[in-house]
């Protein structure tokens, strides 16, 4: 049961490949436990859990979904309504990471947001415990690729030995608090397209955390 | 030409069919059409299969197959008109109108006519047979003397007398049986002459020989028992079968009766007669059909008396047995039949007739080619039956009728077993699709592919009539509605009228077939169409799912909910078609490619989940608009909205059951997400509610501004309370334990365990979410009392004493309002107003008394404002509740300490210390030992020893000395404060002094009273002593006590010093600034809590 009080709600979405660790991360986040042996996700899993940031404490509704193709038409009626989607690869699966796309533009689609932007998507880039010889995906790879696509927010994790995990979640969370305060700040701003965009390219480096032992 | 005839039959079908299509623009056509089907039908069937060479077209309809040359045949029928024989001939119709008739018929001009009459009337008698059956006697006269008798039959001419016939004789019986057959060449005119029977008693003493020999040589030793005679022009030319009774000369009295069949035949050639007599009956048939313009499918077999007469006559001449006859009807039928449709009664009745001989009599080999000629000739008009089962020009009761009739047929030929046979030759079946080498002659896979064909022609019809080009995907997707609508009304009837007939005479499952064709078809047509339109579904638009916005104002009309909707009823649609399926082909079900049509629908899924959300918060919306806020009954304390909810979640259910998703990950999944939508609309209602109620309660009267709470809110918090409750066992009616079951038997224990965490996870989720947004609704409330409450403390604490109207009214304002909730609330929700409303009177009352010690408001006033907030308390329901709050506690506990005087606050201060320093254990500033006792007025202190003191001087030791102060301070004014002597350089000091102080008895009974204990380090010169640390002792803990002091026990106390100003009684003291004793006593504390 979760605690009475009126934390701010925040709906998460765990997206990507089948098997590159999304109900491993939530499980090491929410329970800090490791599966070695989890089974793929029927459709989709849900957990919440409590963070704490710069004092004020967020209720996280997350939305784990079922990464595998045959689920496409089960997980995107969870997509609408969400304040933050997770977009998830393993760094020693390259096809995960050229699938990010694909998620992106489902994830846009289905949860009905008018401005792509205003989508608080962070990646991440999930096994980076794996051995160097078996990473096919460098962290500049995924930076170059958020810069790209105008996210700005990166990290690699590991579920299983836990680094990165936390902090990805509160980045998630610092990510939609930037935008909200932007957005409040928009109602006022009419100019603000180009603004953003600036601001994107200016703070990418400072929110992309890479693991620690890489 | 075949193929004509098949676009001829679609074209039919079609307008058939486009009568129960839906109708766009063809309103007029339908009165045309309808009536034209029949007349332009059997134009039709006669014109498209004939042969058209310029011929006019009745003599060459005469000419198909008639090997005879006309004039012959024509010659023949004058000729048996002639010879007419039996008793009907001159009676009915006379000579004169059936020679007309023959001449019309056989289109023969006049003087071809006398030409033809001539050669007939020149031929000579034809050679006539009259055919006797002897079948049986009933009730003889017995001849013998054991009263029985041993009968025979005697017959012959009256013209021909010599000439006699006996049948065999039957031994002791009055009721004999011979069937037996004689032919009795007739001589000259046959008219005249007569038939006669004996019947007569054999006589058992004369040998066989004898017998036959006296019988025939008219002797009589036998003994006749009666006899019968029959004119010849008494007997039908067709024949008869009759009882006579038996007479005998001078006998009144009936001898018994005989039951003979009479009948004519001619000695003529079979084979010829039977050739003659289909050319006869094909041409008077026509003949026939033509004057009397009977209907197609009508006629079933009555000719007009002439030429009933003629065929008789033909028959009778010729000596055509029925089978015979049947079987020449059969095969001219069935090739009339093929142009001109007669009745297939006429068919069934025939073959009736015909399969008990086909099956059992010694058939020629000709006749049996003739049979299966005529056969394959009809049958095609039997699946053309099946074919146009949907044709709606004819009526229901008609089409029946045909069936049962095809049915009949279809029976008795597959009784005849056709192995071997073409009956189904691709010519005329070219719509047989399954078609293997060798003749075909499989009746029941023919039947099927008719029954398919047929539904497809339907069907094919309905599609292209309802397609239109450019169509919008709203009208594509109607139109399958409609179209498997119209495939489940065609399936129904079909159950409902004619498979049992099919069932029964042909073992054949109608329905079933044609479901399995209609379901592969729908699934071919629906697969592409609906899974197309789900990957292009337009999104529906709406902000509905973040909080506290309302959806925006979209058109409910406009296309996506239509699309939405319209596509889940064609889920609906097929559901039900598959249903049917179930029930119908429970087999072959599973192998059914429409087994799986919800596959197709995936897209549209979330669709409808949003559609329904959608739908669900418009109502919502609409019912807090509509809500009155009152009581929906006194038994309640919700309002109308709460109810309305309700409702509205189970639409969601039953969405949510009509939906019934056969697959169930998906099931799973999908509750998953209801469930998450419930819980937002619970918040979304929640939001609305406040919204609603957010302006109420603001009073104004002379005094003030204030928040009174009203019903109303204790309704909207009730209503949300009231859907909160309802949400677990609404979530229980998704059918949860039944997916998970499933999950757990397809998929394991494992993962149905994670699916069921997931689902609780997520129902908790929901309850706690609306729970908390409860818990939102009841600060908001409390925050409103806020201002008043603040303001009704800050005027009691200051008006306290002049005036008590202020605590009067803040006692009023609280009291009403806390039972207006309490009388609103339930139990729970009214615990935790109060609980908020603890909270919050404990955070207003920090911001008073934060700002008034700032602005160094004197201690009464904290006073004043903790009694207000006693009076308060007091009033509220629940005193023992308040006593949980520990923010109220700690409040109130400053505020008692703020309203202290000084002098009392610095007691306070030692009080804590002296509580403090109880607890404390061994210290680095050393222990003391003393004893202590009331005697009389008067405390007796001897202050013992000392240990461990503190190292205090540069040479490691201490010179110490205990000064003894009485507290509190003001109370002991006067009194005076002894010190020990002071002993030098010692840890381990011995004082071993007593002081004895005179006190008032007020001042030993002093409540609180204390005796500090404060242990120095003397200064070389005196001035600046050094504080080592101190003790306390409590009044309350001294004996008063005669005994001497030296028998009480050594009282040891560890030294301390204050260590922190951070208490609220420092705190106070320090507030007091400008309070010279609050100064100095602080200004000393400092120095004791050393630096
Ligand atoms: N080395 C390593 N393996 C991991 C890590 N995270 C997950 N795995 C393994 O990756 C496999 C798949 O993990 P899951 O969390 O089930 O993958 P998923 O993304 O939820 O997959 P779907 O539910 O099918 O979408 C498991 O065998 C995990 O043990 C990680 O950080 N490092
Ligand atoms: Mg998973």
């Amino acid at each position: 049961m979760r605690s009475a009080s009126k934390n701010t709600l925040l709906k998460v979405v765990i997206l990507g490949d089948g098997g590159v660790g999304k109900s491993c991360l939530m499980n090491r986040f929410v329970s800090n436990q490791f599966d070695e042996h989890s089974f793929h996700t029927i459709g989709v899993e849900f957990l919440n859990k409590d963070i704490e940031i710069d004092g004020e404490t967020y209720t996280l509704q997350i939305w784990d979904t079922a990464g595998q193709e045959r689920f496409k038409s089960l997980r995107t009626p969870f997509y609408r309504g969400s304040d933050i989607c997770i977009l998830t690869y393993a760094i020693d699966d390259k096809t995960s990471f050229n699938n990010l796309e694909m998620w992106r533009t489902e994830f846009s689609y289905y949860a009905d947001v008018k401005e792509n932007n205003q989508i608080p998507f962070i990646v991440v880039g999930n096994k980076s415990d794996v051995i160097a010889e078996e990473r096919e995906v460098s962290q500049l790879e995924m930076e170059t690729w958020c810069n790209e696509n105008g996210i700005t927010s990166c990290i690699e994790t590991s579920a299983k030995n836990a680094s990165n995990v936390q902090e990805a979640f509160k980045m998630a969370v610092q990510h939609w608090l930037r935008l909200e305060s932007r957005a409040d700040k928009n109602e006022t701003d009419i100019n603000d397209t180009v603004d953003l965009t600036k601001k994107s390219g200016d703070n990418r480096m400072s929110c992309c955390v890479g693991s620690s032992d890489d | 030409m075949v193929e004509v005839k098949e676009e001829e039959e679609k074209k039919q079908v079609a307008e058939a069919a486009a009568e129960i299509a839906p109708k766009e623009d063809e309103g007029e056509n339908e009165n045309e059409s309808l009536p034209t089907i029949s007349e332009s039908e059997a134009e039709n069937e006669v014109s498209s299969s004939s042969d058209s060479d310029g011929e006019p077209e009745r003599d060459k309809a005469l000419l198909i197959g008639v090997a005879f040359n006309i004039d012959e045949l024509y010659t023949e029928i004058l000729y048996i008109i002639l010879h007419n024989v039996g008793c009907d001939v001159s009676l009915e119709v006379g000579q004169n109108s059936l020679f007309s008739y023959a001449q019309e018929a056989f289109r023969i001009p006049n003087n071809k006519h006398r030409q033809l009459m001539d050669i007939a009337e020149s031929k000579q008698d034809p050679e006539l047979m009259i055919n006797v059956e002897v079948i049986e006697a009933k009730e003889l006269k017995s001849k013998d003397s054991n009263g029985l008798s041993d009968p025979f039959v005697t017959l012959y001419l009256a013209s021909n007398s010599s000439h006699k016939y006996n049948t065999s004789v039957k031994s002791m019986t009055l009721n004999p049986i011979w069937e037996e057959h004689f032919a009795l060449p007739i001589t000259g005119n046959s008219t005249g002459d007569t038939l006669c029977l004996e019947v007569w008693d054999f006589d058992p003493a004369e040998s066989m020989k004898e017998k036959f020999v006296t019988a025939t040589s008219g002797q009589h030793e036998n003994e006749l028992i009666g006899r019968a005679s029959i004119p010849l022009n008494t007997i039908p030319a067709s024949g008869m079968t009759m009882w006579y009774s038996l007479d005998k000369k001078h006998k009144a009295t009936r001898q018994g009766v005989l039951k003979v069949r009479v009948s004519f035949s001619s000695g003529k050639n079979n084979q010829v007669a039977q050739q003659e007599h289909r050319h006869m009956r094909k041409i008077i048939l026509l003949h026939e059909l033509e004057m009397s313009k009977v209907a197609p499918h009508w006629w079933c077999g009555n000719f007009s008396s002439q030429g009933e007469q003629l065929l008789t006559q033909h028959i009778a001449q010729s000596g055509l047995w029925p089978t015979e006859v049947a079987l020449c009807s059969y095969s001219v039928y069935a090739d009339v039949h093929q142009k001109h449709p007669l009745s297939l009664t006429l068919f069934t009745k025939l073959l009736e007739k015909l399969v008990k001989p086909l099956k059992t009599e010694d058939i020629s080999e000709e006749e049996l080619k003739l049979f299966w000629e005529a056969t394959r000739k009809l049958l095609p008009s039997c699946f053309s039956v099946i074919r146009k089962i949907r044709k709606k020009s004819t009526t229901e009761k008609t089409i029946m009728k045909q069936v049962i009739e095809v049915m009949k047929i279809l029976n008795y030929i597959t009784l005849l077993e056709p192995n071997g046979i073409d009956l189904f030759p691709s010519t005329l079946y070219p719509w047989i699709t399954s078609r293997e080498d060798g003749p075909n002659c499989d009746i029941l896979s023919t039947l099927k592919e008719a029954v398919c064909r047929g539904a497809s022609d339907w069907l094919e019809y309905l599609i292209e009539a309802n397609s239109r080009q450019n169509e919008t995907d709203l009208v594509k997707l109607q139109n399958l509605i409609q179209l498997i609508h119209l495939v489940r009304t065609d399936l129904q009837k079909s159950i409902e009228y004619y498979d049992k007939l099919f069932l029964d005479h042909l073992k054949f499952q109608y329905a079933k077939c044609l479901y399995v064709f209609y379901q592969a078809r729908i699934a071919t047509l629906c697969e592409p169409e609906v899974t197309e339109i789900c990957k292009t579904l337009k999104k529906l638009h709406y902000v509905g799912y973040s909080f506290n916005s309302a959806p925006v104002n979209e058109d409910p009309t406009d296309d996506p909910l239509l699309e939405g909707t319209s596509l889940f009823e064609v889920y609906l649609t097929l559901q039900r078609f598959v249903m049917l399926g179930k029930g119908l082909c429970p087999a072959e079900y599973n192998s059914f490619h429409i087994k799986n049509f919800h596959k197709w629908f995936h897209g549209g899924v979330t669709q409808w989940l949003d559609i329904a959300v959608y739908k669900a918060l418009i109502r919502i919306e609409k019912a807090v608009e509509l809500d009155k806020l009152v009581h929906v009954d006194t038994s309640v304390k919700y309002s109308s909205s709460a109810v309305d909810a309700l409702t509205i979640f189970y639409q969601v259910k039953t969405f949510w059951q009509q939906l019934n998703w056969p697959d169930v990950e998906g099931s799973y999944t999908f509750i998953a997400k209801i469930i998450d939508d419930i819980c937002r609309c619970c918040v979304f209602y929640a939001d609305k509610m406040a919204a609603k109620v957010d302006g109420l309660g603001e009073v104004e009267d002379i005094y003030d501004k204030k928040f009174e709470i009203t019903n109303e809110w204790c309704l909207a918090i009730n209503n949300i309370d009231y859907v909160r409750e309802t949400l677990e066992p609404f979530t229980r009616e998704l059918n949860m334990e039944e997916v998970l079951k499933q999950i757990g038997e397809t998929k394991g224990p494992l993962d149905a365990d994670r699916c069921k965490n997931t689902l609780e996870n997520v129902i908790s989720n929901a309850i706690d979410t609306v729970r908390n947004k409860i818990i939102e609704l009841l600060e908001i409330v409390v925050n409103k009392m806020g201002p008043s409450m603040k303001r009704l403390l800050i005027e009691g604490a200051e008006l306290c004493n002049q005036d008590s109207n202020s605590v009067d009214r803040l006692m009023m304002y609280v009291d009403n309002n806390l039972s207006t909730l309490h009388r609103e609330l339930n139990s729970e929700n009214f615990n935790r107003i109060l609980q908020i409303l603890w909270d919050q009177l404990s955070e207003i009352l920090n911001d008073i008394i934060q700002n008034n010690l700032e602005k160094r408001r004197p201690p009464s006033f904290f006073a004043n404002l903790h009694t207000t907030l006693n009076i308060m308390l007091g009033s509220f329901k629940n005193p023992d509740d308040c006593s949980s709050c520990d923010a109220l506690q700690r409040t109130e506990q400053i505020l008692k300490i703020n309203g202290l005087e000084t002098a009392d606050l610095i007691h306070q201060a030692y009080l804590e210390l002296a509580n403090l320093f109880e607890k404390s254990g061994e210290t680095k500033y050393g222990e003391l030992s003393f004893r202590c006792k009331f005697q009389n007025d008067s405390l007796i202190i001897e202050i013992m020893n000392a240990r461990d003191l503190l190292v205090m001087d540069s040479n490691g030791t201490t010179d110490s000395f205990v000064r003894i102060h009485l507290l509190p301070e003001h109370k002991f004014i006067g009194v005076e404060k002894p010190k020990t002597k002071t002993q030098n350089k010692t840890l381990f000091p011995l004082f071993d002094e007593t002081f004895t102080i005179k006190l008032s008895t007020e001042q030993c009974e002093m409540e609180g009273g204390l005796i500090l204990f404060s242990v120095k380090d003397r200064d070389m010169l005196g001035y600046n002593n050094q504080y080592i640390g101190e003790a306390f002792l409590r009044f309350s803990d001294i004996p008063r006590t005669d005994q001497d002091l030296s028998s009480l026990p050594q009282v040891k106390k560890w030294l301390n010093r204050p260590v922190t100003m951070d208490t609220n009684v420092i705190k106070a003291l320090e507030s007091r600034q400008g309070d010279k004793q609050a100064r100095e006593f602080l200004k000393k504390y400092k120095q004791r809590m050393g630096s």
